[in-house]
């Protein structure tokens, strides 16, 4: 009797173990900047990705958290040229200064959305060729250090950084299962 | 002697003192922004503990929309410290208060799923026990229930 009601019950108690545990998934988040109509391109009235000054572009990200649990995020966005060195899977692209960022808190299996409203201010040429511009970027105004030759081929790069509690601090992308992994994004425009 | 050999010193540390006050106002952020961010941050930390306690997706979505409006004060006060020192420390002192309610509700929120988790589990062993129990005594008490069916069904046909 005592055999069989240990074995039974051991069976039984593991068919409560497995229904009282979490099922195994793979933790991510996924992300991607939107044009005003809702894609993920036609982000420029025309066709091409010309913007004027005073022309004001209303982006904004979509995130969606899959890390299973409640997460801090923080979108990073720099100017670039096309000569600046890309951020990656590992690194971020900090060869160019950090023109602002947003953050928000996205519970898990939720998207969280972030507003990216921005225009050219002003734009002025320099003796060899290099436009630099002004610009107002979600309501600040920024100057960012890097210009473009003839005001052709800046990038703005997006990056997604998550909040680190050991760390206590933001950190690129986020805790892949045996690295941190960084999706950055990035979008063309010139400036005429 | 004395004093010309400490006078350097006092003025050295004058300089440091007057820099360090220099640069906390280059980085361009008070204390109570500080205050609200190291506020907010805490409250993450304790909504986080809640949901990995297993606090339901519809509590935690609450206390992250919370979350979210604190640091929207926490923006608008760095937004304002350079232009309305007052306004400012406003919704400075909003992103404090509303962090504070946050990480109570989450306290207790974390205090209640892991109750909710420590009886489920009791629960779930519980009938897996009182399961095995009933499995052993239905294979050991299997021919006399085996009877009882065979006499039921013996006395139907007698009487039909």
């Amino acid at each position: 009797m005592l055999l069989l009601f240990g074995s039974f019950s051991l069976v039984y108690s593991s068919v409560a173990y497995y229904s009282l545990s979490r099922p195994p998934s793979q933790e991510f988040i996924a992300w991607g900047v939107f044009s005003p109509s809702g894609t993920l391109s036609k982000y420029f009235s025309g066709a091409s990705a010309n913007v004027a000054r005073g022309q004001t572009q209303n982006w904004h990200f979509a995130i969606t958290n899959q890390m299973g649990s409640i997460q801090y995020v923080q979108v990073v966005y720099r100017l670039a040229n096309r000569t600046s060195a890309d951020p990656n899977a590992t690194v971020p692209g900090s060869t160019v200064s950090q023109l602002g960022n947003r953050s928000i808190f996205i519970p898990n299996a939720q998207t969280g959305f972030v507003n990216f409203t921005w225009s050219i201010n002003s734009t002025s040429p320099s003796p060899g060729g290099m436009v630099f511009i002004t610009m107002t970027i979600n309501g600040r105004q920024v100057s960012p250090s890097v210009g473009a030759i003839g005001g052709q081929g800046f990038r703005f790069f997006f990056e997604l950084w998550t909040f680190d509690i050991a760390s206590n601090s933001f950190q690129y992308g986020y805790k892949g299962q045996s690295s941190r992994v960084g999706v950055p994004l990035q979008v063309w425009f010139n400036s005429v | 002697m004395r004093f010309r050999q400490r006078a350097p010193l006092g003025i050295l540390l004058v300089l440091v003192s007057c820099l360090s006050v220099g640069s906390a106002n280059a980085i361009g952020q008070s204390t109570q922004i500080d205050d609200a961010q190291s506020k907010l941050v805490q409250a993450f930390v304790l909504v986080r503990q809640a949901d990995l306690e297993g606090a339901s997706p519809g509590q935690i979505s609450l206390l992250a929309n919370n979350l979210n409006l604190a640091l929207g004060y926490e923006d608008n006060a760095t937004l304002l410290f350079s232009k309305d020192i007052n306004a400012s420390n406003f919704y400075a002192s909003k992103s404090v208060s509303l962090s504070n309610a946050t990480s109570a509700q989450a306290l207790s929120l974390t205090s209640a799923a892991r109750t909710q988790t420590f009886l489920n589990q009791v629960a779930a062993y519980s009938i897996a026990v009182a399961a095995g129990f009933g499995s052993a005594l239905f294979v050991l008490e299997f021919d006399r229930l085996d009877n009882l069916v065979r006499r039921m069904r013996l006395r139907r046909t007698r009487l039909n």
